[in-house]
């Protein structure tokens, strides 16, 4: 993949999260699954052990459960800054699914995208960025009141 | 299931910004795919080469502002055991020119110490910033 052709974004955190209290950036998650589809099993046996105790340990986070008739079962996770994640999960084990769920609820709604520099400051100099005059000597003496 | 829709389904986003008919052909954009692609794997590694180019370049700029040559720069941090690497040195030298100032400075008096040392054949008392010490 091309830098040019896929897009890329710096390094940031939302409205700068975590500098003073922590909001979760997950809004909601909507777990869509089918009663009696194969697929779903990993689903249907998280929701019976540990959908209960992962929305009492993120209260900022709202779950929905949704069972339809669907050949695909999904979590669709939407974040605080309008970003929708679908990921697929059939076939999936409950553990693997518990493991998705915690990461997208440690997710930013950020896009996961090539990011620029692994760093990043609002105050990258110190002691005043270097300009062509800073090393020059100065050209007149330094004006002070005038002498009457 | 045609290549044809494919082809521009996962390739469009990436060829948006190519000149002329490669952008729009199939053929043409083909082929400009296929090289675009080589040239990103080449660079990857050209990047490190030239990036590091850069930090020297700047380095060597800033050093002899203050009067003093890149190379003298890097051998006396290196003996002063001051174990900067380019790339920091060349941020010191934009966004902290007074540290990068003093660094050089540093530099200077190791290369003075070592100038004397080599050349006045051991009548002078040995330098400060030339002192090896043992860390305990």
């Amino acid at each position: 993949m091309t830098a040019r052709g896929t897009p890329s974004r710096f390094l940031q955190s939302v409205l700068h999260n975590g500098v003073g209290r922590y909001v979760c950036q997950l809004k909601r998650i909507s777990l869509i699954f089918s009663k009696k589809g194969q697929g779903s099993l990993g689903v249907r046996d998280f929701i019976e052990e540990g959908v209960v105790d992962f929305a009492k340990n993120n209260s900022g986070t709202v779950v929905y459960i949704s069972p339809q008739s669907c050949r695909i079962p999904k979590i669709v996770a939407e974040y605080l800054n309008g970003n929708v994640k679908e990921e697929t999960v059939t076939n999936k084990t409950s553990q693997e699914i518990a493991e998705l769920i915690t990461k997208l609820s440690n997710q930013s709604g950020l896009d996961i995208i090539r990011i620029r520099k692994p760093f990043h400051t609002d105050s990258p100099s110190i002691q005043g960025q270097w300009h062509p005059f800073t090393n020059r000597p100065l050209s007149i003496d330094p004006v002070g009141p005038q002498a009457k | 299931m045609s290549l044809l829709g494919m082809f521009w389904n996962q390739t469009v986003c990436l060829l948006q910004h190519f000149r002329g008919r490669k952008n729009r052909c199939y053929s043409l954009a083909v082929r400009a795919v296929r090289r675009a692609f080589v040239y990103a794997s080449k660079a990857r590694k050209a990047k490190r080469r030239s990036m590091r180019q850069l930090w020297i370049q700047r380095v060597a700029a800033a050093s002899r502002e203050q009067h003093m040559k890149y190379p003298a720069l890097i051998h006396n941090l290196l003996k002063c055991s001051v174990a900067l690497n380019r790339r920091v040195l060349c941020d010191l030298s934009i966004t902290e020119p007074r540290s990068f100032q003093s660094l050089t400075a540093l530099a200077h008096a190791r290369r003075t110490e070592g100038l004397r040392a080599a050349l006045g054949d051991g009548a002078e008392p040995p330098g400060v910033f030339s002192r090896i010490t043992q860390l305990q």
